[in-house]
């Protein structure tokens, strides 16, 4: 089963894509994922029903977030009512290693994404900040970055011994699969996708298209 | 498989690609562009003069790279009426650098006459420097 584990919609504020023309074109353009998950930006979106959607194409749709954190930005899988009250989602400056207890105290997983990038990936914060505790999973594949930080992003998990995922991080429809990530198991529900990243059976697929 | 000479609407498909638009993105151009609209700064007009503020050399505009889009969607759609080009401008577009710019329909709304499209200026190691979407409506 393969997922891109990072997309945004018109939910973002830099995002262009609505949720309906993924499913479209995914299905036209038969981009080899089984769904997506839905990251937003600073924020959960607790209110859009994406079920008629996935199942008049055939697709898992879920939902994530995308955080900020002084280490850069953090994917957080797993989000749920309790967990968006525990901090504050909205924050541009949340200390990571604290966003970690949050995830582990809620089920829920804590991935910081695009790591290779210039001030809005984690190793670009290493050197003033150190190795931060509880990182278990980066983001080695995403679909935005270039291919030298991509190469700084599997370079750092290599080093630091972090498993990978990958995800488009697509704003605009025709970017979504570009990377993704593919489970040995069916992932249905933010809770299955927890338990998985858990498990730590998955395998990071790199750029497609 | 790109379209091309698109008339009216129902000319569009969910899907369908414009040509690939190849911008002017030399120096002479941005000295050019930097000339009529009153731009003189050195960050668009002379490689030696970005560089001393921190470039990796002279970049087109970003106004310019938006007008670039707008040909391109002309040329594929000559009486399209663009209602908006939104852009994301994830790295400089470098001047004197070959960029090639793709667009790709993902949304129409017949009601409107209105297409959404994706477009994307890559550079010659296929990265991403701006992304967005136009919007344009054309003839029913």
């Amino acid at each position: 089963m393969i997922l891109d584990l990072h997309t945004h919609s018109i939910k973002s504020d830099d995002g262009r894509a609505k949720v309906q023309n993924y499913c479209q074109w995914i299905r036209t353009r038969d981009i080899p994922i089984d769904g997506f998950v839905l990251t937003e930006h600073r924020q959960f979106d607790f209110e859009s029903d994406y079920s008629g959607l996935a199942e008049t194409h055939g697709l898992v749709i879920l939902k994530g977030s995308e955080v900020e954190t002084e280490y850069g930005h953090v994917l957080v899988f797993g989000v749920t009512e309790p967990l968006y009250h525990a901090f504050d989602f909205t924050s541009i400056r949340l200390p990571l290693e604290e966003v970690i207890e949050h995830c582990n105290a809620h089920d829920a997983v804590a991935v910081p994404c695009h790591p290779g990038r210039p001030r809005v990936g984690m190793s670009a914060h290493l050197a003033e900040h150190g190795v931060p505790k509880g990182v278990r999973i980066v983001e080695i594949y995403n679909g935005g970055s270039r291919a030298d930080e991509d190469a700084v992003a599997a370079q750092m998990a290599e080093e630091l011994g972090y498993l990978g995922i990958g995800g488009s991080d697509s704003h605009i429809v025709s970017h979504i699969g570009r990377c993704a990530t593919e489970f040995p198991v069916p992932v249905t529900t933010e809770a299955e996708l927890v338990q998985a990243l858990r498990a730590e059976r998955f395998e990071p697929i790199p750029r497609q298209h | 498989m790109a379209d091309s000479n698109v008339k009216t609407i129902a000319d569009v498909e969910f899907g369908g690609e414009l040509p690939n638009f190849v911008p002017d993105t030399s120096i002479e151009a941005t000295r050019r562009f930097g000339k009529f609209v009153g731009w003189g700064t050195p960050r668009f007009t002379d490689h030696e003069g970005a560089r001393k503020e921190g470039l990796p050399g002279a970049i087109v505009p970003g106004v310019m790279s938006q007008g670039f889009l707008g040909a391109m969607i002309h040329r594929w759609a000559p009486d399209a009426e663009i209602i908006a080009i939104d852009t994301v401008f994830r790295a400089p577009v470098q001047v004197d650098h070959p960029h090639t710019i793709t667009g790709v329909v993902t949304d129409i709304d017949e009601d409107e006459g209105t297409v959404e499209i994706d477009i994307t200026i890559t550079n010659e190691a296929g990265e991403t420097r701006v992304f967005g979407t136009a919007t344009a409506k054309l003839p029913t």
